[in-house]
């Protein structure tokens, strides 16, 4: 190929690089390795890690274990949809814009809101550009300019994300008081009006289905928007925020189709109402025809995104999460309306059985009982829920998560999270062992 | 089947699910949260959904189809190695809130990731949090934000772009809140220095640039352009868009740069997923460092009952930067992508380099076989070089202004053309400074039969009649799609019957 080229060496390719920024010695990392080695260093590498399935798991706080079914699985991994990139060219990626658009009404019907996007990074940044995005909707109307009101639950690590994605358009993040019964004080939402955006989630940060978002819109108004985070999953069985007035739905969509490896790649959604459209984030197909008048698929409102509208843009992303917004997809065609629905049903009485068995332990408290949850509550231990989660590792069971992380001043709260995964008898299991160590804590304190 | 809400089966599922814990009954959600309507979704079995997405992927084009030289997004061979690794239980069945003592594999990785990055960079601090390359460029430019807010440098308002710039850059710099101070480049492509000598100034907070630029050609000057911009108190940001080219060979530390990002996905070959996931983790010199997202990872001796869980005599844990901007994705980053990456780089570890050389080698052996093999069916009068260069790197840019000025042939018409022949067609329209611009980028996996065939069908094609090529294409699964009437005619989901 050199030869061809009128070249005699490698080096020749190089020698528009000058010498002073020249690597002058080798890369200082290992010789390189076939594909068996490559395998065999994966196998022995993660498999030191202790992976949720081979224990008894209550590990949830944004990311839940799901089943996804297998058919999922061996059709992601097809090398049309794995391999391809962003459909440029419409004409030979029908396969894609078809499954994304389709994804788009899927979305769309869950959540009740008639437009979505493609997805988002992750449920945080899909939160995070939520906001912005009621910014530039809304702030020429606001008396509360550049403002915006958020759920003092929203957990630290998606919080952060908001302050990043906000501070550049001098965003002010103000937080929503909630009740002691974990709540959204509905008569602190007042302060919001006027203001940009309003973020809650659904069911909340402490697992708590709040009926009391429904009243929200009207406390608002039109011009601030009220954008609901929620649990894809449970909206089986719980309210559309659009059909109780939010004009944006955010959400971790990974419960729907992929595992949680790790925190990513998942994917995040994002679905609004028309008066958002055009300033509104990331990817959008639409259904269009050829030049035979044959039905056809591509990329549409592109002005809105950087490739075109460079620093103008609504948003800085490019590539997505396109193939797990995929499986997400697969996954909720598999599942069907009454599937959905099963599957809602086996999250929250999973959730139902551990909060009345647990509660039947005399020496720990739930808070929070009064409430109906999904997925997972909180669990006032009578010591830190570090020892407890310590004391439950020791036995093969990832109790949960410790919510000191979150909110510093509740040393002593746990979240435990059930999902469809969760057996009664993992109920039974962690019920046993939580009442011995809890007991043990009240003979030493 | 040619839509998925067409599929109105009985009720039921396409995949069995065992009986909930409790009866249906036991749930008794009032009025103001119960779900009245079911989605409207479609109800499919597992053979009429399995069918569903075959036939969808049969009319979609990946890699694994053919040639896909789509320049700046690199597009090479995807290893199946790396999907069986990245469903290891391992990976894909763990929480990233899990304890230290459960995934030391996972940092043990993660480390070596960190670590394979900053000396592939010349930066001192790597994290792998950002998941794609704009956020990385965001995650970056912030950090440089903070760092000028805490030395009281808050006058410096403005990031600097070259014209042929990847739109993301301005995009993130303008998400951060800086405004963008854009620069001609010279007639050949390149930075042009007193361009930028008469915008650098003590506003200046960053320059962004990739190198490779988008033209696919080595700015010669970078030093200089970092001198520039570091004698009026600025930083220089490097695009990673283009690290394929010099990896081993180049650094962007030894260019001048301070803080950079990489596009895991496409230097290190996780698959693209049709748009993605993607992975963009940064790496930053030392001053940048403490600004950096958390948490990052670090490794020291094992200490007591340590050592029965260390991974080779080497424990790892989390760390927070002292001033970190805290986090732009609320997790680890997409560490499935980074698992992935790791396997593709553990194949040529310390010879990373080769990986570089064949991608440059395949890009100018490509832009030679073209001239060629147009030359040879006397179509070169139709095609040049988007920029005059010796050498190219990874990628190289055409121009068809000849073509479209001689036979008005288009580069749209010529990629049209190029998918009848098989191919996905290189990036059109980018990078904007060259007219009727067509930009190639083949990579390291494609063999010289398939750059010699596609060279001799890319002259074949500047030998169809614009009518023809206009009319392309025609044997793909629809023919050319009318975008504008996509717009003016929003169809964004499926119209239900009532609607």
């Amino acid at each position: 190929m050199l030869a061809a080229m009128g070249m005699s060496s490698i080096e020749d390719l190089f020698e528009d690089i000058p010498a002073e920024v020249r690597m002058t010695e080798a890369l200082p990392l290992p010789p390189p390795q076939s594909e068996e080695e490559i395998l065999a260093d994966a196998r022995r590498l993660l498999g030191a890690n202790v992976a949720l399935g081979d224990r008894v798991s209550f590990l949830g706080a944004g990311l839940y274990r799901n089943y996804v079914p297998a058919s999922v699985f061996q059709l992601v991994t097809r090398g049309e949809f794995l391999t391809a990139y962003t459909p440029y060219q419409p004409e030979v990626s029908q396969g894609m814009l078809q499954a994304m658009w389709e994804f788009q009404t899927l979305i769309s019907e869950l959540v009740g809101l008639p437009v979505a996007n493609l997805s988002l990074y992750d449920g945080s940044t899909a939160a995070a550009e939520a906001l912005t995005c009621s910014v530039r909707v809304h702030n020429r109307k606001a008396t509360q300019k550049d403002t915006v009101y958020v759920s003092e639950l929203t957990p630290p690590d998606r919080l952060s994300v908001m302050y990043n994605y906000c501070q550049g358009a001098d965003i002010t993040i103000n937080l929503l008081r909630h009740h002691s019964d974990g709540t959204l004080d509905l008569d602190a939402v007042s302060a919001a009006v006027g203001s940009c955006g309003v973020y809650v989630e659904q069911p909340n940060p402490l697992g708590i289905l709040d009926g009391g978002l429904s009243e929200l819109k009207e406390i608002l108004g039109e011009n601030t928007a009220l954008i609901v985070a929620v649990q894809p999953v449970s909206l089986g069985l719980v309210e559309a925020p659009g059909h109780y007035g939010a004009d944006i739905v955010v959400g971790e969509g990974q419960p729907l189709g992929s595992p949680i490896t790790g925190g990513g790649p998942i994917y995040g959604i994002f679905a609004c109402s028309k008066a958002y459209l055009r300033l509104m984030p990331g990817r959008i197909v639409g259904r269009s025809i050829d030049v035979d008048g044959k039905v056809a698929y591509c990329l549409t409102l592109s002005t809105r995104e950087q490739h075109i509208r460079r620093h103008r843009a609504t948003s800085n992303i490019c590539t997505n999460e396109t193939l797990i917004a995929l499986m997400g997809a697969m996954h909720m065609a598999l599942l069907g309306p009454e599937g959905l629905h099963s599957l809602a049903v086996r999250n929250m009485t999973a959730c139902l059985l551990a909060k009345q068995k647990l509660g039947e332990i005399g020496s720990i408290a739930l808070p929070h009982s009064n409430n109906h949850h999904f997925n997972e509550f909180v669990i006032e231990l009578p010591g830190s829920s570090q020892d407890c989660l310590a004391h439950l590792d020791t036995v093969g069971i990832v109790g949960g998560f410790d919510l000191s992380a979150w909110y510093p001043e509740r040393k002593n709260w746990l979240l435990a999270t059930f999902t469809d995964q969760t057996s009664a008898k993992q109920i039974e299991l962690l019920v046993a062992h939580l009442a011995v160590w809890a007991s043990a804590q009240g003979v030493s304190a | 089947m040619s839509n998925l809400f067409e599929h109105k089966g009985a009720k039921g599922q396409g995949y069995s699910q065992p009986a909930p814990i409790l009866p249906e009954s036991s749930i008794s959600l009032p009025p103001s949260l119960a779900r009245k309507n079911h989605a409207r979704w479609p109800r499919l079995s597992e053979p009429e959904m399995v069918r569903h997405y075959t036939w969808l992927s049969k009319r979609n084009f990946g890699i694994d189809t053919g040639f896909y030289p789509l320049g700046s997004c690199t597009m090479k061979h995807n290893p199946r190695v790396n999907e069986v690794i990245a469903q290891l239980p391992g990976i894909a069945d763990i929480h990233p809130h899990q304890p230290e003592h459960h995934i030391q594999g996972l940092l043990a990785i993660f480390h070596e990731m960190q670590y394979m990055l900053e000396v592939c960079s010349g930066m001192d601090q790597v994290t792998l949090q950002p998941v794609a390359g704009a956020q990385g460029e965001f995650t970056a430019v912030r950090c440089v934000q903070e760092y000028f807010r805490l030395r009281g440098e808050s006058q410096r308002t403005k990031v600097i772009v070259p014209d042929s710039a990847h739109g993301t850059n301005p995009a993130s710099a303008a998400v951060c809140g800086f405004e963008i101070v854009e620069i001609p480049s010279r007639e050949d492509g390149r930075i042009d220095l007193d361009a930028l000598r008469a915008v650098a100034d003590e506003t200046t907070a960053v320059m962004m640039i990739t190198n490779p630029n988008t033209l696919g050609l080595f700015e010669p000057d970078i030093v200089e352009a970092s001198a520039i911009v570091h004698d009026v108190g600025g930083q220089m940001y490097y695009d990673g868009a283009n690290f394929n080219a010099i990896l081993g060979i180049t650094s962007p530390g030894l260019m001048g740069f301070d803080a950079v990002h990489f596009n895991l996905h496409k230097t290190f070959s996780q698959p693209h997923g049709g748009g993605g996931p993607g992975s963009g983790p940064i790496g930053v010199k030392s001053h940048l460092a403490e600004f950096l997202p958390g948490p990052l990872v670090k490794k020291r001796p094992p200490l007591g009952d340590e050592s029965q869980m260390a991974i080779d005599d080497m424990w790892y844990g989390w760390y927070q930067p002292t001033r970190s901007i805290g986090k732009v994705q609320q997790w680890h980053g997409n560490a499935g992508a980074v698992i992935r990456c790791w396997a593709y780089y553990r194949r040529y570890g310390r010879g990373l380099r080769t990986m570089s050389e064949h991608a440059v080698l395949n890009a100018n052996y490509l832009r030679h076989a073209i001239h060629k093999a147009t030359k040879e069916a006397g179509v070169d009068s139709m095609v040049r070089d988007g920029a005059e260069a010796k050498v190219a790197k990874h990628e190289f840019t055409l121009s068809l202004q000849p073509a479209k000025e001689s036979h008005g042939i288009s580069a749209m018409d010529v990629a049209k053309g190029l998918l009848d022949k098989g191919y996905m067609a290189p990036t059109v329209y980018f990078p904007l400074v060259v007219p009727e611009c067509m930009m190639v980028e083949p990579t390291e996996t494609e063999s010289k039969e398939t750059l010699d065939t596609f060279a001799t069908h890319f002259a074949e094609v500047l030998q169809v009649d614009a009518e023809t090529l206009h009319a392309a294409p025609i044997t793909t699964p629809v023919r050319r799609v009318d975008e504008v009437y996509a717009a003016r005619n929003l169809c964004l989901r499926h119209p239900y019957d009532d609607e």
